[in-house]
């Protein structure tokens, strides 16, 4: 019977270290004041690995933040898919952020942003080939190796595709993990999101994912955006709650995968705390139930 | 079939050059023009980095208007995109290019407030270092006080300019119309000195004779050397204000040349 599991409360306080298999929240500038001198009951925060580059407050405030919380970092721009290798600079900066604040996860995306040295402030999408799976897998390998530990490699969200693409992406995504190592970061709304705007199933794409290489959960808001009178394309700009097709996506998410850090992501207009606060509250929900009914299962 | 290396080079030309012909024949058009396609990336591209700059220049920003700001911020990253991913360091030259900006041109102070601007941003990212410590200069041999070399703390620059930025810039971030009307464009330059301390990044106006000083010290040379440009008693005043300010972080001593270094030891 469900009603005889203790009832924990919704979110808890998780000592630093190691990221627990609970809801987190994005950690950006605008609650960095109001997480150091507050501390909100959140399981544990990721920031963009980026922003912490420098010195000053926003180091300062994560370093005391740190102390507190498990913490995670997600770059958005090591270009892991750029042919012309990584940006030594760069790689070194980043092992630089992981000695200081040493993270209990660090991840990267499936998408490249930088060609002749020139850095294109996005999140680019590759062409699933071979030379491409060469590349990455390649510049994964550096990563690691440089870092000297395992990074977990997200799912892109993509608004076009190449003719001379040959791998589904979760394929490509899949064989990456294979032969590098390094785990996946499944970020459920892009898979909602390219899912959508390129006609796949979005279930189908789960269950590609090799299960054991499954190392965290994103969930964010996308938008609907009419595009030429007709046509709808979803655009993944973190700018809104996550949509209930996505709750629905997550649902599947954990019964294939299992209990897995999951993270609420938020980068436009982005709102107060206690919204994020309210969006993880229904992460961990899910997480809750799904652990609830394993154990009914197990007990049954 | 493309490399990947030409695939990446012709998006870069759509998302830089804004030309899209080299990129559209390998995609997929899948019942959406290409262009439109290319547009979704090309706006991320152009309000990601105008973004950075809005928030490296929020001064500059308010002084021409959002708008114009856009305007500008797009032609400068289509001239001048980033060359790295730490977008911190992204816009460095943005007051030289607007210095040369014809739209711009009447607001003829408007590249020294971005000079400014520029300045704190660098302040507020700099690595954190340990300023120096009184303790440590008390122990140093009165005969190398010449040949003391001070290592500045990476957040600290010194700049001048024909107008008063520091008063426009605090004026136009508080959105005080009153004391921006109050300001004289035609006041007498002004010496500054840009630092990030424990309570933020401040801008503080220094002396024409200190700032001459500071800007030799800061620049590495020795003591003596950086002297010619101050008195010693002002010398003194200016020193012990930036130990005590904690704006160095190391010394080296620059010994006398040495001709004949005992080699025997080594051997």
């Amino acid at each position: 019977m469900l009603g005889s599991l203790p009832t924990a409360p919704a979110l808890s306080r998780v000592q630093c270290g190691p990221i627990p298999a609970a809801a987190g929240i994005g950690l950006r500038f605008p609650h960095h004041q109001l997480v150091a001198e507050t501390r909100p009951l959140v399981a544990w925060f990721e920031v963009h690995t980026e922003n912490y580059m420098g010195g000053g407050k926003p180091a300062a405030y994560l370093d005391a933040i740190r102390c507190d919380y498990p913490v995670s970092l997600h770059g958005v721009g090591l270009s892991l898919g750029s042919a012309e290798g990584l940006d030594d600079a760069h790689l070194e900066r980043i092992r630089l952020v992981v000695q200081r604040f040493e993270p209990g996860l660090v991840s990267e995306h499936l998408a490249w942003n930088v060609v002749d040295g020139t850095y294109l402030a996005d999140l680019l999408p590759l062409p699933m080939t071979e030379e491409a799976l060469d590349v990455v897998c390649r510049n994964v390998d550096s990563t690691q190796t440089h870092l000297k530990r395992k990074i977990l490699v997200e799912n892109p969200s993509s608004y076009l595709r190449f003719q001379h693409s040959s791998i589904p992406e979760w394929e490509f995504l899949a064989a990456v993990a294979a032969r590098t190592g390094c785990g996946i970061l499944c970020d459920v709304n892009n898979i909602y999101v390219s899912a959508c705007n390129h006609d796949w199933d979005a279930s189908a794409y789960l269950d590609a994912l090799p299960i054991e290489a499954i190392g965290e959960i994103h969930l964010a808001g996308h938008a609907e955006r009419r595009v030429d009178g007709e046509r709808v394309l979803r655009i993944d700009d973190h700018g809104s709650r996550v949509a209930p097709e996505v709750w629905k996506l997550y649902a599947e998410a954990l019964q294939r995968f299992g209990a897995v850090p999951t993270l609420i992501e938020w980068d436009t207009d982005i709102p107060a705390f206690d919204v994020l606060q309210d969006e993880a509250a229904q992460a961990q929900s899910h997480l809750e139930r799904f652990q609830a009914g394993e154990a009914h299962a197990i007990a049954a | 079939m493309p490399s990947l290396r030409e695939v990446q080079h012709a998006i870069r030309r759509s998302l830089v050059e804004r030309e899209d012909g080299a990129i559209m024949p390998y995609m997929v058009a899948d019942g959406l023009a290409c262009e439109q396609r290319l547009a979704i990336y090309r706006n991320t591209f152009d309000c990601n980095l105008a973004n950075v700059l809005r928030l490296s220049y929020p001064a500059v920003n308010r002084l021409v208007g959002s708008e114009f700001f856009d305007g500008a911020a797009e032609i400068f990253v289509h001239e001048r995109p980033p060359r790295a991913a730490y977008l911190d360091e992204y816009g460095a030259d943005f007051a030289e290019f607007l210095a040369a900006f014809p739209p711009a041109a009447s607001l003829p102070y408007l590249a020294d407030v971005a000079q400014l601007e520029w300045a704190v941003n660098r302040a507020l990212h700099a690595p954190d270092a340990v300023p120096l410590d009184a303790q440590q200069l008390a122990g140093l041999d009165s005969v190398d006080h010449d040949s003391v070399r001070f290592v500045v703390h990476p957040s600290i620059t010194l700049l001048s300019g024909n107008y008063p930025v520091d008063a426009i810039w605090r004026a136009v971030l508080a959105q005080d119309d009153e004391a921006l009307a109050a300001i004289d464009l035609a006041a007498a330059p002004v010496w500054l000195l840009v630092q990030r301390r424990a309570s933020g990044v401040e801008v503080t106006r220094i002396d024409d004779a200190a700032w001459h000083f500071s800007h030799a010290l800061f620049a590495g040379q020795p003591l003596a050397a950086a002297l010619p440009d101050v008195s010693a008693t002002r010398a003194a005043t200016v020193l012990a204000d930036h130990i005590a300010s904690g704006r160095f972080v190391g010394y080296t001593i620059e010994k006398p040349n040495i001709d004949t270094l005992p080699s025997e030891i080594a051997a």
